[in-house]
């Protein structure tokens, strides 16, 4: 490229040296450009990372058999230590029509864990991550902060650590009601740490737990890696008092999941955009803009 | 022709007048207000700021920040473009605002570059990480490998090389500024033979900067436009009209410069109403530019009845925005027909033409506001709740000092340099300190080193480009790595050693004592 250019320098008379140059300059250029171009349309290359090898995991969400009871939040919550107003699994709770004939449905939001993930392309320095298991994963500690993956995310999954974290549950340790409950466990187990988080997950060994909620960078549901290491279920999966929730590889033919997704019909939230998710929804409908979100859970913003 | 030694130096350099320290104490003042507003921050995290969480918490995640980062960088469109204008189409009307735009450009990329490193989370990470794991697929990558470090260096290039005449010719005077000066102008003689080789070279690199110009301000533009998830801002009129954007902010804050300096230095007489008429064409061109752009965005997103887009524009037109979207169109139409009635009528006013610049100024602030936030707090595309975002102290407090921040820069800028070019016809002999040997080979060396810069320079940038790329067999198509640890840093690098080629091109000394 360039560099075979380079040899004609010091040839011919001097006056011409800057033009030609610039012309090899132009052809470097050229060739960057090139480069930036092969670069950019691998971007929105179609193929499947780490396809029909290995481990890859699979959500399906079974809204025929959920109640909305939040149960799976509140695992999430305890589990993964996260901060109050950050709901890294969120229930909504629908309800559709005028009285009397109204309908009210519900619908679990973890993250998706998209294979084409929107969060991932923009991250600038590459803490949002696919693993090959198929896990979009964070590493806290590359972080920077920059909440790009936060406004690419249709989902809207991901919640930043604003401020300091002390509180570490879903309780006001200021109210009254605090009292009682740290005279019941006398202490000991609200506010509940989870030694698992923290530390380098297998094979990248990169930071990719919940973490201790370090100010300045971003969170979300990580399909509780820490747990799956041990081969335990993620957390809401486990606390669903009726296994609305299925997961499992979907690379085993022999799995719950993949017999599921091969027997019933599956939709997937937002098809249409081309994030191909690994969360699957059996029964209910897609939402639409008619539903009319009720019981909305906000909490602090920070 | 006689050696013209100056008794002051021009265009009030060096002379701290009472209304310049007066105005730097101000800013001063105003930047330690920001300062401390940062230290909140830096204390206790973006939690002191009225964003907030997309989605359950209905917050906006990027706020006033990235929208005036976009507006900093957008400003700096001014320097480069009228330089480039000056140099490729020989417009000489616009010469003597040249120095004033670039001095613009270079401050508004500082500005620009403190405000992201301002918005972050972490900081002192975001210093590191850039540069060591920087991704490609990333349009942040463009932000900061073409506009923080490709323009603001070319923009400084630029700057040095056109600057060292008049270093050269204030180098001449003794006084405190004298050493500056002189390092400066680096032995500049203002021969024939010197002014011919900085005219090739600041045509070439006004060539090199034009491009990068639009790349630069597409790449910004692409930050929002290639995010399927927001609506609103997924657009291919996006990076477009970001580059018009800029034009209209860059150029109408350079009126209001031009106007400011030319009462405070007194220069009715270089900066007439022919500078002004220039400026106010380019402002006005650009200003309907953007308007059809808005138009045909609207018409796009209305007429197909695209449920989501209708969401977004009902929350402009009619919804809590409306105030903001209004406001800004009204001033762009305003700025329009101010500029357009005086283009028509012949008769150009320079107090209309400024407040022109200004309202459009006001217009671009508030349609970024409008770009960045609506999408977040509307635009959310699982049915959450419409969130609000309003900006805190903190914020406003921080924003308002680096705009302190620039003005101190510039009164600085304007104090130790000339603004405008000194006598620019008239050729100058500027005696030589050193003896003038005999020319060495003609300039070989010269040239040799010239090429050797730029070589190493391009090679470090695609080496580093594809060290950072995912390039190969085995490259991911979503997610990269860097193949080995700062290949970002070699790209930069790349590009400033690359860029300074013309610098060892003109500074290189030619005479050589004869041993």
């Amino acid at each position: 490229m360039a560099e075979e250019t380079y040899n004609q320098k010091g040839r011919g008379p001097g006056r011409e040296i800057t033009r030609r140059d610039f012309l090899k300059k132009g052809g470097a250029a050229a060739a960057l450009a090139t480069a930036g171009l092969v670069a950019g349309s691998r971007v929105f290359a179609a193929e499947e990372p780490g396809a029909a090898t290995g481990v890859k995991y699979a959500m399906v969400i079974d809204l025929n058999r959920c109640f909305g009871c939040r149960a799976c939040m509140e695992a999430c919550k305890v589990e993964n230590n996260t901060p109050e107003g950050v709901f890294w699994m969120y229930v909504f709770r629908f309800e559709e029509g005028r009285y009397p004939n109204v309908r009210v449905s519900y619908m679990p939001r973890p993250c998706m864990h998209c294979d084409n993930a929107p969060c991932v392309k923009p991250c600038p320095v590459g803490a949002r991550y696919k693993r090959a298991d198929g896990l979009v994963a964070t590493d806290w500690k590359r972080c920077i902060g920059c909440r790009y993956c936060e406004v690419a995310c249709p989902y809207s999954v991901n919640y930043f650590n604003w401020g300091e974290q002390q509180k570490r549950q879903y309780l006001d340790w200021q109210a009254p009601e605090a009292e009682a409950v740290r005279r019941v466990t006398n202490g000991a187990i609200p506010p509940y740490k989870n030694p698992d988080l923290e530390g380098a997950f297998k094979p990248e060994e990169r930071y990719i737990g919940a973490g201790s909620h370090l100010k300045g960078v971003m969170g979300k549901c990580t399909f509780c890696v820490h747990r799956l290491e041990k081969g335990l279920l993620p957390a809401c999966v486990a606390t669903c008092p009726v296994q609305v929730y299925h997961f499992g590889n979907i690379n085993d033919p022999d799995s719950e999941v993949s017999k599921l997704l091969h027997s019933r019909p599956t939709w997937q939230l937002l098809e249409e955009l081309g994030t191909r998710p690994r969360v699957y929804y059996i029964g209910g409908t897609p939402p639409t803009s008619e539903l009319r979100q009720i019981e909305v859970v906000g909490g602090r913003k920070s | 022709m006689t050696t013209h030694i100056m008794q002051k130096l021009p265009y009030g350099v060096g002379q701290w007048s009472r209304g310049a320290k007066v105005a730097m104490a101000i800013a001063l003042v105003i930047v330690g207000v920001g300062m401390f507003a940062y230290s909140r921050q830096l204390a206790q995290g973006l939690a002191v700021t009225g964003l907030g969480d997309i989605g359950t918490a209905g917050g906006s995640a990027w706020g006033l920040y990235i929208a005036f980062d976009v507006y900093f960088v957008g400003v700096s469109f001014a320097g480069i473009t009228i330089a480039a204008l000056i140099r490729l189409l020989n417009l000489e009307q616009l010469r003597p605002v040249a120095r004033i735009a670039e001095g613009l450009t270079i401050v508004s990329l500082v500005l620009a570059a403190l405000m992201v490193i301002i918005d972050l989370g972490q900081p002192g990470r975001g210093f590191v990480n850039l540069l060591r794991y920087a991704r490609p697929q990333s349009p942040f990558f463009g932000t900061f490998t073409l506009v923080i470090s490709a323009y603001l260096f070319a923009s400084l290039v630029y700057f040095y090389l056109d600057g060292r005449r008049d270093a050269a010719l204030c180098a001449q005077r003794p006084g405190r500024l004298q050493r500056f000066f002189r390092l400066w102008a680096a032995g500049y003689g203002d021969t024939t033979e010197e002014r011919e080789r900085h005219n090739r070279t600041a045509w070439w690199l006004a060539l090199f900067i034009l491009p990068l110009l639009v790349t630069a301000h597409s790449t910004l533009g692409m930050v929002f436009g290639i995010q399927p998830g927001q609506p609103g801002w997924y657009s291919a009129l996006q990076a477009p009209s970001f580059v018009v954007l800029a034009g209209v902010s860059g150029v109408g804050l350079l009126i209001v410069i031009v106007a400011v300096l030319r009462k405070a230095l007194r220069l009715e007489n270089q900066l007439d109403i022919r500078v002004f008429r220039w400026l106010g064409s380019f402002l006005w061109i650009l200003t309907i530019a953007y308007l059809y752009f808005m138009i045909i965005d609207f018409l796009t997103a209305t007429y197909s009845g695209g449920s989501r887009e209708a969401i977004i524009f009902g929350a402009l037109i009619s919804g809590p925005y409306a105030w903001l979207f209004w406001l800004t169109v009204s001033f762009f139409i305003l700025s329009f027909v101010m500029m357009f009635g005086q283009f028509a009528a012949r008769r150009y006013s320079i107090s209309l033409i400024v407040i022109a610049g200004v309202l459009a100024n006001i217009a671009a602030i508030g349609k970024r506001d409008v770009i960045v936030v609506p999408s977040q707090t509307h635009g959310t595309l699982l049915p959450y709740p419409p969130g609000a975002y309003t900006p805190t102290w903190v914020e406003l407090a921080i924003i308002i000092g680096l705009f302190a921040l620039g003005t101190l820069l510039y009164i600085v800028f304007a104090k130790v340099f000339p603004i405008m070019e000194i006598h620019p016809g008239r050729h100058e002999a500027i005696p030589h300190e050193e003896e003038a040997g005999k020319h060495w080979r003609d300039g070989r060396i010269r040239k040799r080193m010239f090429i050797l810069t730029l070589m190493v320079g391009i090679i470090l940038a695609v080496v580093g480009f594809s060290l950072t790329a995912p390039l190969g067999p085995t490259a991911d198509p979503m997610y990269s790595e860097p193949r080995i640890q700062f290949a970002p840093l070699m790209f930069v690098a790349g590009i400033i050693i690359t860029l300074l080629s013309p610098v060892v091109y003109e500074l290189f000394p030619d005479k050589r004592e004869v041993s």
